[in-house]
């Protein structure tokens, strides 16, 4: 089979992706596991250039590595040496087989939807697809009414945060 | 009539919702929340009922929502549905909250917000809408969950939920990528269309088809993927699992009807040699006999509740699978028998907050011992909804179990129905059991018991609640072809 540079690109970002979700969840260290996140939100925002979607990974950069990663990090290091998690080999076989099974069952799903896949004839994208203005004038023409309803989203995200996080109430039980 | 009307639910909700912030925020006191939350809710519930007797035919520019909302009589059946079961959750909280020193104005935003994403979901009718819908109901019903923070029950329960939450929309979304990708559509219809055409052979579509039967399935707390909803429930401050009992369960069902039937209709996806209809029937069996084999050995009462709960999934599911030979009739039972499920189950919880107060709360059967002569103005409620519940006559829940059986039974499914009326008896055992302990034991010696609280708001939505169960218990047509006109939505 003959691979262009852009499968090669595919590949590697690919791979990378998949390593570095790895290293986020099998890394005790959680600094390690924030660097692993960064990694996976590289390649993404690198999978979203190869599909011509320019802005979608600048904001993948911006949001997710710049904004939350860092917030992880910062979080990280006001836990301090407490942010270790303990050592603890309770259920760590159960973990393994779990894990192990359900890793099994995706890869054999996956085998599955690319032996007989028929993928639907989409229609190419223009030229200037995937640019600031293109997006924007999708946004707010014809997904104007999924734009304003993530505003529940967002608001209720906000309320939710609040209702766990603040302070304690006077006379609240403790 | 302009589009303004026809989707002035929403637009009630979520403006009422940002009025109460508002006020919460810039008010010292804030007593009258649960008021007007109410008072909110009931708005859009009859403005849902106004666009319905309106006719949606007369109303112009519906179509410009279209593919993300669907405003049609389905829909508007869920937003009267999900609007009457955060008003009850309302009431009670508005006597639970302050009992318990719970009371923040937060809570009522969730509520309302969450109802907000619920009825977007009930009204989707495009994956990336429902998706949105659906995150929109399940943070609120998270925040919710964890609302009671200095107790290490709830956050264990809120976590659960959220860890598990977040899992199955993310198995749910693959699924959503994976049709899209066979398909070339978002849109319920263009899917519904594409697979019809075809593109529903290939192994793609059968395993993006699993995806999504097990998110939908863990939405509703189906077994085998019900493991967070005992804790879940038990954690979450009682008017919370009243909620998330009642709407977001509602919001899933309406979910599930709709991308069933709209986007898997066609005859290679639901027949009862392939697709979801075999599968759904064997979760449906596993969900009811398992939910009403642990149920039955609960000591807590919210516990059991809230196994009760996931029995009730399962006998709704019954009325899913039938689904596919009669849409209509099927669809029908699984709409009323959700109205009779949420008036009850909203009920029960409600009379098990009045049952108890602070320091002194009802939660196992033995708190609940000699309880209806000591107070029997607490008990009687109690009693009533938990008769409900068993599905034993002259109550709301009885038609409901009657019209899943029917529709069942119609669609051939004899074996199903048998199953689902055997598990339907054994739930009578541990319903029934709580009334042995209300009215045939007396505490022992020295056992903590509990005191029923006071509370207009709680006796307001029990008061509603018994109202409407006896109603559809008494003359059930009249909902029923409420039901059935909304369950022929086109597919």
């Amino acid at each position: 089979m003959h691979m262009t540079l852009g499968d090669w690109y595919f590949a590697l970002c690919g791979l990378v992706a998949v390593l570095g979700a790895f290293v986020t969840v099998s890394n005790p260290n959680p600094i390690r596991g924030a660097m692993g996140l960064l990694l996976m939100i590289l390649s993404i925002a690198g999978l979203f250039l190869s599909l011509h979607a320019q802005f979608l990974a600048a904001i993948q950069l911006i949001v997710y590595a710049g904004a939350i990663v860092v917030l992880f990090l910062f979080v990280i290091m006001l836990l301090g040496p407490s942010a270790q998690s303990p050592r603890d080999g309770r259920g760590k076989i159960a973990r393994y087989f779990g894990g192990g099974l359900f890793g099994l069952a995706f890869m054999g799903g996956g085998f599955l939807v690319m032996r007989g896949a028929k993928w639907a004839g989409l229609p190419p994208v223009d030229a200037d697809f995937g640019g600031i203005d293109k997006f924007g004038q999708v946004l707010f023409s014809r997904g104007v009414v999924p734009f304003e309803l993530s505003s529940a989203l967002l608001m209720i995200a906000v309320v939710g945060a609040v209702a766990i996080a603040r302070g304690k109430h006077k006379g609240e039980e403790s | 009539m302009s589009l303004t009307f026809a989707i002035s639910p929403f637009l009630i909700i979520a403006f009422g919702a940002m009025a109460l912030m508002l006020s919460e925020a810039f008010a010292k006191r804030s007593n009258g929340l649960a008021l007007g939350t109410t008072i909110v809710f009931a708005a859009a519930g009859a403005f849902a009922m106004a666009v319905w007797l309106y006719g949606l035919e007369d109303i112009e520019g519906l179509d410009t929502l279209t593919p993300w909302l669907v405003v049609d009589r389905f829909s508007l059946f869920f937003d009267v549905l999900l609007c009457l079961g955060g008003a009850l959750a309302a009431l009670l909280a508005g006597g639970y909250l302050p009992e318990h020193n719970l009371d923040r104005g937060e809570f009522y935003s969730l509520l309302l917000f969450s109802t907000f994403g619920a009825m977007m979901l009930a009204a989707a009718g495009d994956v990336l809408t429902l998706f949105i819908g659906l995150e929109t109901m399940s943070i609120g019903a998270y925040a919710l969950t964890a609302f009671r923070r200095a107790s290490a029950k709830s956050a264990e329960g809120a976590l659960k939920y959220f860890l598990l939450g977040s899992f199955a929309a993310a198995l749910l979304l693959f699924g959503f990528a994976l049709i899209y990708g066979a398909t070339g559509h978002t849109d319920l219809v263009g899917i519904g269309a594409a697979l019809k055409a075809g593109a529903s052979k290939q192994p793609m579509v059968v395993i993006a088809l699993v995806l999504i039967l097990a998110g939908l399935a863990f939405k509703v707390s189906a077994v085998p993927f019900h493991m967070w909803t005992p804790d879940a429930y038990e954690g979450a401050p009682t008017p919370a699992t009243t909620y998330m009992a009642v709407a977001v369960k509602s919001g899933a069902f309406a979910m599930m009807l709709r991308v069933l039937l709209t986007a898997f209709g066609d005859p290679s996806s639901m027949s009862w040699s392939a697709g979801w209809p075999p599968v759904l029937a064997w979760v449906a069996v596993l969900t009811m006999t398992v939910a009403n084999l642990i149920a039955g050995r609960q000591e807590s009462v919210k516990r059991m509740l809230a196994y009760s709960s996931i029995a009730h999934a399962g006998y709704i599911l019954v009325a899913v699978v039938a689904t596919m030979r009669s849409q209509t009739l099927a669809g029908a039972s699984v709409l009323f028998y959700l109205l009779t499920y949420t008036v009850s189950t909203a009920g029960a919880f409600g009379a098990l907050i009045l049952c108890g107060r602070r320091g002194a709360e009802a939660v196992s059967y033995e708190d609940l011992s000699g309880i209806g002569r000591r107070h029997p103005a607490a008990a009687l409620p109690f009693a009533l909804f938990l008769v409900s519940l068993a599905g034993i006559p002259p109550t709301a829940g009885f038609f409901g179990k009657w019209f899943i059986f029917r529709a069942a039974m119609e669609s051939g499914l004899t074996w199903l129905t048998i199953i689902a009326f055997i598990n339907s008896v054994i739930g009578a055992y541990y319903y029934l059991r709580v009334l042995v302990y209300m009215y045939m034991r007396e505490p022992a010696a020295g056992a903590p018991i509990a005191v029923p609280m006071r509370s207009g708001y709680v006796t307001a939505a029990l008061l509603v609640s018994a109202l409407l169960v006896l109603a559809l218990g008494l003359s059930p047509t009249r909902s029923l072809d409420v039901a059935v006109q909304a369950a022929s939505f086109g597919g």
